[in-house]
């Protein structure tokens, strides 16, 4: 039962990091979805990849037992936020964008 | 389950969502970079697909939905369930990233094998037998035959819209 509350826990931690990325995504102006083909599309938006990073950080982080005071729900959130800035102003220096040649069109 | 059996099903079950996401991704479609194009000029020489090569070449290059599909496995059983789909998703992309790859096929095959071994562990199915019916998946698109696996990449290319226009 202890497990069950604890996994319960865990869940809603990810859950509200996946929230509050998407949401302070939105409010930095993301977009919510890259534009379409979305498979050839190097737009940073809202779902992907700020809600990836945040579920893989939070993932690391209470893994490495890193829960906060609040079952890890503030770290959930800080994450998310963290996460929402770093694709905002960070991702396209740390990994830029690739220029296709042109004979591959 | 018995081990053997819930190998061959994690085989096919890993076979088709690496496959489906990879192709659906449009990899068949044309060469992520130099080295996918000679994997897949020189598969056709060999009297493959040409489309299937670009598939073939493409997840050789970067990690596409199939890395995501192992690396999710491999993650899931060192690390837990969902936490480890949610890590191997995060490292795919960075390793996307690094290969000049936008990175959805590996995010999403990573997460989408997380939740198919959650489902898969109700009815016995365990994340290591993903692991080794993932490597087998593999084995059957690279290790086998590259003229008979890219003939049958192309026809499923062809089958979801994403056939090379390429010649």
């Amino acid at each position: 039962m202890i497990i069950h509350v604890i996994e319960l826990y865990t869940l809603i931690s990810y859950l509200i990091t996946f929230v509050s990325a998407l949401v302070v995504a939105l409010l930095l102006k993301l977009p919510l979805l890259p534009e379409r083909p979305m498979r050839d599309s190097w737009t940073i938006s809202a779902l992907f990849p700020t809600s990836i990073i945040a579920l893989g950080l939070l993932a690391i982080f209470l893994q490495l037992n890193v829960t906060g005071f609040y079952n890890g729900w503030d770290v959930a959130v800080i994450v998310g936020v963290f996460s929402a800035f770093f694709s905002r102003y960070l991702l396209e220096d740390v990994f830029p964008k690739f220029e296709m040649e042109e004979s591959y069109e | 389950m018995n081990e053997l059996l819930g190998v061959a099903i994690a085989a096919v079950i890993s076979w088709i969502n690496f496959v489906v996401i990879d192709t659906w991704m449009g990899l068949p479609e044309s060469p992520g970079v130099k080295g996918a194009e000679f994997i897949a000029r020189d598969v056709k020489k060999r009297g493959g697909d040409l489309s299937g090569g670009f598939f073939q070449g493409n997840i050789v290059c970067s990690p596409d939905a199939s890395a995501g599909t192992l690396l999710g496995a491999i993650c899931c059983f060192l690390i837990g369930i969902p936490q480890g789909g949610f890590i191997a998703a995060l490292l795919v992309f960075v390793g996307n990233r690094l290969c000049a790859d936008p990175g959805y096929a590996g995010t999403i095959g990573a997460l989408s094998i997380t939740f198919i071994i959650l489902a898969g562990s109700l009815v016995g199915l365990t994340p290591e037998m993903f692991v080794v019916g993932m490597v087998i998946a593999i084995v059957t698109i690279q290790g086998l035959h590259h003229q008979s696996a890219s003939r049958l990449l192309g026809k499923i290319a062809q089958k979801l819209g994403r056939y090379s226009k390429l010649a």
